[in-house]
């Protein structure tokens, strides 16, 4: 199907670019990567009247670690899988972005587009929650960061406002940081059926001080299995009956729906699986 | 055994010669119907139905009319003079008819059904046009389970057919009754095959150009059979076929889809005879899945009568189709269900048989065609019901099958089926070997203790191919085809073929100038094939059922043979020598024995067209010849095996590798076989794993998109070695069988089989549909009482 | 304050090392321009969806899927379509060894293969099958079923390391 009629600007500064999302409110879209909004425009599910084009925007793109990794928004999804320093900081990311779309579409597609749009059964919102952050918006009104656990709210929901353009994603970096993703798709590249990012902190003796056990495919956003994240601090990272039951802890947390891809009840009993498979490598895998 | 037509020098054939028609693919000069560009050229969009089951009270399209750039907008009324009806029936009195307009702009009878025509200057601006239409509807219980479809209480979609039943059909041979009585074992499965899309990645799409002022109508479109959508849109429109052009120049896969007639190609062509401007409607992924014929959604209920050594007594099968609201034209419906049951046989001996056939409408999009049709459903029941009786015998499932083998040689099913002979056994072994069978089950046998569980599927087949009058009689269908071919040989000795086939990717532009080139005896490279026109073109029904080497290449043959007597009568009278002393080939007569004395091809035909040595009654005759096939009944035959792996875990699977011994009697381009081979099993590997139309129970598709039908993609389809056994038919011009479907009819039970037998340890789940996904895999598990140790899990 | 363009506007950009100009409303596809507009009809639109690979173009040395752009965003760029891959009648060594090794049936989805081939071996010159497959994973053939594709981008990439 064609698109709908709408007006394109295309501005050339930041402030430009936030007048216009005031001025036109929930009639504009912003358009990063296109890669999931232009596929809804050309089904006329998407149509926006004013179409905010900021791939002209500079300096949004860079990317960079020092005491944090910082990625712009508008950086694509190719350069972060290709950037030294990205793969460094949060092994994690880059492996994820593997699994996600294909060359062509990592090419335009935007990390922070991935972020925004919030798709519950994509995998950047889920390696957020994993790594830990925050994000940073802007709009007329001010700069204001957002913390990664308070940024998904629902389906396609984030908490940013109509008025607000996402400009940066801090992730934390932790040295020594154990991290480890699995994700069951129907075909390479596709949507997770169901997956798993997670990343855990151990002490010099292999215990686990912290983790973060994030689910995605699940619900309406990424969800933290926390309860089972709480069995696993404080005991040695691998110890196979706290896997078992933390396995068991976390799918008991998930409440999925069915699709025509897989039914709600695959979706947590292969949950558990996964983390177990997650929690075994990360008891394995020699710190980054 | 006939003799081969062809030249005992041949030199092409077998051979995997390039294709010619390769360049213009590869640097983007094709023409497919979205490049063509005629002046004044207007565009296309339908308003389609949102609804399953609708009457529309009110449809008014006043404020559509009036954006800029409309330039007309058609309904079922503008258009109901201008287009005769079509009925669509069968010759057999089981089988009802049912006659449509080509647009039906007042009811609405499945989500996707055009309901009218909008022509504008853009597509873009016919899609907003279509979107303003106004239309009041009343909103009607879409009929959607087949079973209750067929219920006296059901209400009934189209009044004049009095119910929902398009077709009963019923058929025994043999006593099958006593055969079950007396069986020591029955086995019985119900297996529902998913509804497919052969979605090729070129949607259809048309050109319709009529030329008022000599009433010409020319058409190009994505069809694979430009003749017949001539001889159609000639009735339907009131045209001489001799005053219609329809050009299908290159098109992007049609698998069957292509091969049918839709409401699209009859009112684009009237509108824009209409209108008085060429019109172009190029169909869209979403109105390609949605209206586009869907196929082999067919409820297989199989029972199979087992002696105590396994031998086959007999089979028995209902064959339920999940039909759509009307039967396509002209193949109808029938095509999933009766094919499934008329080769409920297969290659398997037996006593008696015997089936049922329903086919009622539903509130879904028609279904029709595609690869392999209802074999494909038909084959995955029965293989995967044997390779189950297998595991209850416990009873190796390979051994199983050749126990109950008929032989070679030309062979009457019980059905009614003349097989013309294959290597049903021989292939199978050749897989098994392919494959390294035995030392792949101890090892299956040792990962098992290890926790890991492959698995290994055989499908072994036979393909109803070339269908022409007779094969079509033989599968239900009461249709008789003469396709022909021309040969002729120009002033410069070069070669002009033209067929009634259509190219749109199996190579004829290439293979049948082999075919040409051996029987005529001249140089490949002085062949040129002309097809997909049908203003250049001989007539034929065009490229489906796996008919045109059979079809065109035995018309070529034929046609051909004439040519290459004139030629050799010309030469004789040219050299004075007696025609018996002469031989010719490669464009060069030679008399036999003493080989300087030639006359090449190109020195005949300039005397034929301008005088020289030859009788003028001789040259008189021509050097052209135009002759027509419809073969016998011909059967080709193979075996396809896959190895896979489950995780039972996540009920996810890998594809190791699929091998696939094929038969396909005289092969014309070995290089071509495996390229439809592989894309077959690529299919196959879809419909078993990934592809499934759905709806919701208010008949809404729920698979409207790429992101829901999912293609195989690199990284679904393994490596596939194929091995080739060459029985040539006794009957078939050239010994030629076609064999274009037999990896879509074959693949998807070999996948089946191999992962039912992965997860034999998980109490031997029987898989009973399609496309089975990691989902579904994980039921099968679930639903199993017992886990790999034997303990209740 | 930046304008917001209804209308259809100019479009300039250079399109296979020429520089064209076209009319595009806004909506317009940037697939549509180049097959309509530019009158290049090699890349071809199988979904508009962005799911088939079919409409792969090159824009500012990247591989795009060109049915999710807007003809207005690629003002100012460069394009590369098929079309610019052979060099007048000689195919480049990847298009020759899809005919070698019969890589192409119906030829709908080879332009965007051959482009993606090409960004594939830039990238990666000596690619494992696994690499091959993952890589050209989000490109679909219908008529194939990839295994001479496969075979296709393993012998290009040995040909164009030798050379």
């Amino acid at each position: 199907m064609k698109p709908a009629k709408f007006g394109y600007a295309r501005p050339g500064t930041f402030d430009e670019a936030l007048a216009l999302l005031d001025e036109h409110g929930a009639g504009a879209k912003i358009l990063a990567g296109g890669q999931s909004l232009v596929p809804m425009m050309n089904m006329r599910l998407a149509r926006p009247d004013v179409l905010v084009d900021v791939n002209g925007l500079e300096g949004l793109d860079e990317i960079r670690a020092d005491e944090i990794l910082s990625i712009g928004a508008l950086a694509r999804q190719a350069a972060v899988v290709g950037s030294a320093e990205a793969g460094e900081a949060a092994p994690l990311l880059v492996d994820s972005l593997r699994y996600v779309g294909h060359p062509a579409t990592r090419n335009r597609g935007t990390f922070g587009g991935m972020v925004a749009h919030a798709d519950p059964a994509a995998e950047a919102p889920a390696v957020l929650l994993a790594l830990g952050g925050e994000v940073v918006a802007r709009s007329f009104g001010g700069t204001r960061t957002i913390d990664v656990d308070d940024l998904f709210r629902s389906y396609f929901t984030t908490s940013l406002a109509e008025n607000e353009l996402l400009v940066e994603i801090r992730l934390r970096i932790v040295a020594n940081r154990r991290h480890a993703f699995l994700e069951v798709a129907r075909r390479h590249g596709d949507f997770a059926l169901v997956g798993l990012a997670a990343t855990a902190e151990t002490d010099g003796d292999g215990n686990c001080t912290a983790a973060r056990l994030v689910f995605f495919g699940v619900g309406s956003t990424p969800v933290r299995a926390r309860a089972a994240e709480e069995l696993i601090v404080g005991r040695p990272l691998g110890y196979e009956p706290v896997v078992a039951e933390a396995a068991r802890v976390a799918a008991g947390e998930l409440a999925p729906a069915g699709d025509v891809h897989a039914t709600g009840e695959y979706r947590r009993e292969v949950a558990e699986v996964l983390a177990r498979r997650a929690l075994e490598r990360l008891g394995e895998e020699r710190a980054a | 055994m006939r003799e081969p037509a062809l030249n005992p020098q041949r030199k092409y054939v077998g051979m995997s010669v390039l294709r010619t028609e390769d360049p213009r693919f590869l640097v983007g000069r094709a023409t497919y119907t979205d490049d063509v560009h005629i002046p004044g050229m207007l565009h296309a969009a339908f308003l389609r139905s949102p609804h399953a089951h609708a009457n529309v009270v009110r449809m008014d399209t006043v404020a559509a009319q009036a954006l800029p750039g409309v330039a007309a907008i058609f309904t079922q009324d503008d258009l109901e003079d201008r287009i005769a009806p079509l009925t669509t029936t069968l010759d057999r009195p089981d089988v009802k008819a049912v006659t449509r307009p080509a647009i039906e702009s007042k009811r609405a009878f499945f989500v996707g059904q055009p309901l009218a025509l909008v022509v504008a200057s853009s597509r873009y601006v016919a899609e907003d046009a279509a979107e303003a239409i106004d239309v009041d509807w009343e909103v009607l219980e879409p009929v959607l389970d087949p079973e209750l479809a067929l219920r006296p209480d059901a209400p009934v979609l189209r009044a004049e057919l009095g119910d929902n039943s398009y077709a009963h059909i019923e058929f025994e041979r043999g006593d099958v009754a006593q055969a079950f009585a007396g069986a020591a074992h029955v086995f019985s499965k119900r297996f529902h095959h998913g509804r497919s899309s052969a979605a090729p990645l070129e949607a259809r799409g048309l050109v319709a150009d009529f030329d008022a002022l000599t009433g010409e109508l020319t058409v190009w479109a994505s069809s694979q059979f430009p003749h017949f959508y001539r001889t159609v849109l000639s009735g339907a429109l009131g045209i001489p076929e001799s005053q219609i052009r329809v050009i299908a120049d290159a098109v992007g896969g049609g698998f069957g889809q292509k091969a049918a007639i839709y409401d699209e190609d009859l009112v684009v062509p009237a509108a824009s005879m209409l209108l008085g401007r060429p019109v172009k409607w190029i169909e869209d992924r979403y109105e390609n899945l949605a209206a586009s014929s869907h196929a082999k959604d067919v409820i297989c209920e199989v029972e199979i009568a087992v002696d105590a050594d396994g031998t086959f007594r007999a089979f028995r099968g209902h064959y339920l189709n999940v039909g759509g609201a009307y039967p396509p034209y002209p193949i109808t419906s029938l095509l999933d269900p009766l094919a499934a049951a008329s080769l409920l046989p297969s290659i398997y001996k037996i006593d008696a048989v015997g089936y049922t056939v329903d086919d009622p409408l539903t509130n879904r999009c028609p279904a029709g065609a595609y690869r392999g049709v209802g074999w494909t459903p038909g084959h995955s029941a029965r293989e995967t019901l044997i390779d189950d009786i297998a595991r209850e015998l416990d009873l190796d499932p390979v051994e199983l099958r050749l126990q109950n083998l008929i032989p070679d040689e030309p062979f009457e099913s019980l059905t009614g089926m003349k097989y013309d002979g294959g290597s049903y056994e021989a292939s199978l072994r050749k897989t098994m070997e392919m494959m390294g069978y035995e030392e792949l089950r101890r090892r299956q046998a040792r990962l098992r203790e290890d926790g890991r569980y492959i698995g290994i599927g055989f499908s072994p087949w036979i393909e109803p191919t070339a269908w022409g009058s007779k094969m079509a009689r033989a599968n239900g269908f009461a249709f008789d085809y003469y396709d022909a071919a021309s040969v002729t040989v120009e002033p410069d000795g070069s070669l002009l073929v033209t067929n009634g086939s259509q190219n749109h990717g199996q190579g004829h532009q290439t293979t049948l100038a082999q075919l040409a080139a051996d029987v005529v005896g001249v140089a490949f490279e002085s062949v040129r094939v002309v097809q997909n026109d049908t203003a250049r073109a001989a007539y034929g029904a065009g490229t489906g059922a796996s008919r045109s080497a059979v079809i065109a290449g035995g018309a070529i043959i034929r046609a051909g043979r004439e040519v290459r007597e004139h030629l050799l009568g010309l030469a004789s009278e040219a050299m004075e020598v007696g025609k018996d002393d002469l031989e010719l080939s490669d464009g060069v007569v030679r008399v036999k024995g003493s080989p300087q004395r030639s006359m090449t091809v190109k020195a005949i035909a300039g005397d034929a067209y301008f005088g020289g040595r030859s009788q003028p009654a001789h040259v008189a005759e021509g050097l052209s010849a135009t002759r027509a096939y419809d073969p016998p009944e011909t059967y080709s035959n193979g075996a396809c095996a896959v190895v896979a792996e489950v995780d039972p875990a996540t009920g996810e699977y890998t594809l190791d590798r699929v091998y696939i011994c094929e038969d396909c009697g005289t092969i014309l381009n070995p290089m071509v076989v495996d390229g439809q081979l592989h894309g077959g099993i690529a299919q196959g590997i879809g419909l078993a794993l990934l592809e499934g139309i759905s709806y919701d129970d208010q008949g809404q598709l729920l698979s409207a998109s790429l992101m829901d039908y999912l293609y195989p993609s690199t990284t679904e389809v393994p490596p596939i070695e194929t091995a080739h056994i060459e029985t040539p038919s006794p009957l078939t011009e050239g010994g030629i069988k076609g064999m274009g479907e037999s990896g879509t009819l074959a693949g998807e039970a070999a996948v089946l089989n191999a992962i039912a037998d992965a997860l034999a340890p998980f109490g031997k789940p029987p898989i009973t549909k399609t496309p089975i996904g990691p989902s579904e895999i994980r039921d099968l598990i679930r639903g199993s009482v017992l886990s790999p140790r034997g303990t209740a899990s | 304050m930046t304008s917001v363009t209804f209308d259809p506007q100019l479009v300039r950009l250079v399109v296979n090392g020429e520089e064209r100009t076209g009319v595009a409303e806004p909506r317009l596809l940037l697939v549509d321009f180049i097959r309509h507009e530019l009158e290049l009809t090699g890349t071809h639109v199988g979904c508009e969806q962005g799911m088939c690979g079919a409409c792969t173009i090159v824009l500012n040395g990247a591989v795009v899927r060109s049915c999710i752009l807007f003809a207005v965003q690629a003002e100012g760029a460069h394009v590369e379509t098929i079309e610019s891959v052979a060099n007048g009648s000689r195919l480049h060594p990847i298009q020759q060894v899809f005919r070698e090794k019969h890589g192409l049936q119906c030829g709908f989805c080879t332009p965007g293969f051959i482009l993606t081939t090409r960004a594939l071996l830039a990238e990666h010159p000596d690619p494992s099958d696994q690499e091959i497959r993952e890589y050209l994973a989000g490109n679909i053939c219908r008529c194939t079923g990839y295994v001479n594709i496969v075979d296709s981008v393993r012998e290009a990439a040995a040909r164009l390391r030798a050379s």
